[in-house]
């Protein structure tokens, strides 16, 4: 089993066989901020090559009442990746006596991949959440840190499907409006939970990664009233606190096969 | 640290090699070299792990032999481990790694009865632990290389999960390991998925021995003597080895099997 | 880097109410370097049959030479105008026919069949390099933007569109998919193809 090459110095070398740290486990993620809401959502399929693992394991977390991260790729890299972040809210809490901002949990993520930037999580990470200000905010994330604010993001193995359908239907791309009308900066909530239920079962139709079900995570800004979420089904309201943001989760299924 | 100035090699001048066009030494490779040796291959190696959850708990399944290659190397080799009174780990892979994992988690089951705390560790808290154990060894290139069932059945709950030497996890109802994953998860799956509550031992028990069946006919590493770990309110239980029943009437008449007559 | 994606460039088609569109970009590059903005990947085989040709340039058109001289052999033999199923078997044989050397291109066709009854049906069909024929039902995708379209046509397509809605539908497809594609863009071309007519628009997109 083992083989003798000679190095460049003439040394016999034992042929070293390359232990790979790294896994791919599919799936995908997605957000897109509202005005006054954000939606992070993620399938909840875990496979490795062509074997499913299992068909739930969260990609999408709860961070504070107004934050939730979505992590995607290396499934034991975006799970240790959560566990340190919120380790890392917590020691703000206990600091600071309140939770962190999004805007700098955004740039905690940031420094903590960029610390690993010679041995990277090999995560793809969304941001989801209110701003102070009380407006939606989606932040996304390469690997190595480099982040931005967006209105929506699609992440994982059947991004190329979803990013484009995205770009034209939130953000109107190679659409013009009528004479005398524009296209609205924002979109309602129940349009853009319609929107990410079309993106997921798209997704599911033609990637072998994605299916099995869905969890949309919806965090609404203080004060605003969470009626929409009335017609859905499987809603489960997630809040710990009194009168600030509030959290909902909406679970489905998607195919299985 | 290299504590051989021969090693060295000859420093960088700037006033004579401003361009640093002269040859980074490299240092010679020697006995020292190849030191340090962590990044290895699985030598003895155990194959699939089954479990699955039923009603009143968790079963989980593994032949007894530790291959050395192809060789049947042991044949009495014991791949299920109890840790505690609620929880069992099966593995797949390196069996000297399992050996020297399952004195860890002996010892910090110790550790953790002299703090006479009124807690005990459960499946959760295990599974846990060797999931950050396993990350931990995969950080720094240094795996120990399995594939580990954890089950258990504590305060009334059924738990049963997964972990690799790459610090992968996940949970599920049914789980293989190794061609387990491949062969036995599909049947695992049609039988237990749904039926999880109401599934008892007995027809448990049946399902993983004939996953285990199903398996010594088709992988090559697996072997026709087996135990099975049973994890219920009533604590840990793993049975006496024993053998598959297998037919080979069937291979009467295929070439290759059996006595050839051309 | 694959031969398929040397020159990128991408083909889509659909299926509507009695009636099909195909639609291409207009792009032809070196690798990441764009070298023209009006190479056709689409053309007429028939009246009633398109072909698309996304992949590697120079067999894009060596084949279409290829399919023209076996389609006017096919003419002058039967005396008849050749159907798309029978042209998508063509495609499909041709391309076999260089199974262990082949063509880069994976050809897209979208026709209008003459059925028994006198009646029209719309027919799409792709092939990959070695000519695996694949019927839809509704689309068919091919070149380096095909997973975008894939995910795009999905979310926007319905069955029974009229033409001009089919228009629409392959229109934005094909621009928001070509928008994520480094390798495709530089403008789109679309055809709509009915049973009395073919319409043929250049669309304006974007040129980065």
């Amino acid at each position: 089993m083992e083989h003798s090459f000679a190095s460049p110095s003439g040394h016999p070398q034992p042929h070293q066989r390359h232990f790979n740290p790294y896994s791919e486990n599919g799936g995908t993620i997605l957000a897109i901020a509202g005005a006054n809401f954000s939606v992070i959502a993620g399938d909840t399929r875990q496979s490795e090559g062509y074997s499913i693992q299992t068909r739930y394991a969260p990609k999408v977390f709860r961070l504070t009442d107004k934050a939730v991260l979505a992590t995607n790729g290396f499934a034991a890299d975006g799970n240790m990746f959560v566990k340190k972040v919120r380790q890392r809210l917590e020691w703000y809490r206990h600091a600071h006596s309140k939770d962190m901002p999004i805007r700098a949990i955004a740039r905690l993520i940031q420094t903590m991949l960029y610390a690993r930037r010679f041995f990277p999580y090999y995560v793809y990470n969304i941001l989801g959440g209110i701003e102070e200000d009380g407006s939606g905010a989606v932040y996304s994330f390469d690997p190595v840190g480099s982040y931005e604010r967006e209105a929506c993001r699609a992440a994982g193995a059947a991004q190329s499907l979803v990013q484009p359908f995205l770009d034209n239907q939130i953000y109107f791309k190679n659409q013009t409006p009528a004479h005398g009308t524009s296209h609205p900066a924002h979109l309602p909530l129940d349009h853009v939970l319609e929107l990410v239920i079309d993106s997921f079962t798209s997704a599911t139709e033609r990637h072998i990664e994605v299916g099995d079900g869905l969890e949309i995570y919806v965090v609404l800004a203080k004060g605003s009233t969470p009626q929409v979420l009335d017609r859905w089904q499987g809603v489960t309201e997630m809040t710990t606190t009194q009168d600030g943001e509030r959290m909902f989760v909406i679970r489905r299924n998607l195919k299985r096969d | 640290m290299d504590h051989f100035p021969t090693n060295w090699g000859r420093p960088r001048n700037d006033t004579i090699d401003p361009y640093g066009t002269y040859p980074i030494h490299q240092r010679p490779k020697d006995a020292f070299s190849t030191g340090i040796q962590r990044t290895q291959h699985p030598i003895v190696t155990g194959t699939s792990v089954l479990a699955i959850k039923f009603k009143d708990g968790v079963m989980m399944a593994a032949d007894n032999l530790a291959s050395y290659g192809s060789l049947a190397r042991f044949r009495d080799i014991q791949r299920l481990h109890p840790v505690g009174d609620n929880t069992v780990i099966g593995a797949g892979g390196d069996m000297s790694d399992f050996q020297y994992l399952q004195s860890i988690l002996d010892e910090l089951m110790v550790d953790e009865f002299c703090a006479s705390d009124g807690h005990t560790l459960g499946p959760a808290e295990v599974h846990n632990y060797l999931s950050e154990l396993m990350y931990a060894r995969r950080s720094k290139m240094d795996p120990l290389w399995n594939s580990l069932l954890v089950g258990g059945f504590k305060d009334g709950k059924r738990f049963l999960a997964y972990v690799d030497l790459l610090g992968t996890t996940y949970a599920s109802s049914t789980l293989a390991t190794g061609y387990g994953a491949y062969i036995a998860q599909p049947l695992l799956r049609r039988a237990v998925e749904g039926n999880e509550d109401t599934l008892t031992k007995e027809e448990a028990r049946k399902i993983l021995e004939q996953s285990m069946q199903v398996l010594f006919y088709r992988d090559a590493r697996s072997i026709d003597q087996f135990q099975i770990a049973t994890v219920t309110a009533a604590g840990v239980h793993i049975s006496e080895a024993r053998k598959l029943e297998t037919s080979w009437s069937f291979a009467e008449g295929i070439r290759g099997y059996g006595a050839q007559t051309q | 880097m694959s031969i398929m994606d040397q020159n990128g460039g991408s083909v889509i088609a659909m299926v509507g109410k009695d009636c099909v569109a195909i639609a291409s970009d207009l792009r032809l590059g070196n690798e990441a370097l764009a070298v023209s903005s009006n190479f056709q990947k689409i053309f007429p085989i028939t009246d009633r049959i398109y072909l698309g040709l996304p992949g590697l340039a120079t067999d894009v058109t060596t084949l279409k030479e290829r399919f023209r001289f076996r389609v006017n052999m096919y003419t002058i033999k039967e005396e008849r105008e050749i159907e798309p199923e029978t042209f998508a078997h063509l495609v499909s044989s041709t391309l076999y026919e260089h199974r262990f050397g082949p063509y880069y291109v994976e050809p897209v066709m979208a026709g209008i069949s003459k059925t028994p009854s006198g009646g029209f049906k719309p027919f799409i069909a792709a092939t990959d390099l070695i000519g695996c024929l694949n019927y839809a039902k509704d689309f068919v995708v091919a070149g380096t933007a095909s997973s975008k379209l894939y995910g795009v046509a999905e979310g926007l397509w319905e069955p029974d569109l009229e033409p001009e809605d089919l228009f629409e539908t392959i229109s934005q497809t094909i621009m928001n998919a070509l928008d994520r594609d480094a390798y495709s863009g530089w403008g789109c071309i679309v055809h709509v193809l009915t049973k009395d007519k073919v319409i043929t628009r250049t669309l304006k997109a974007r040129m980065d």
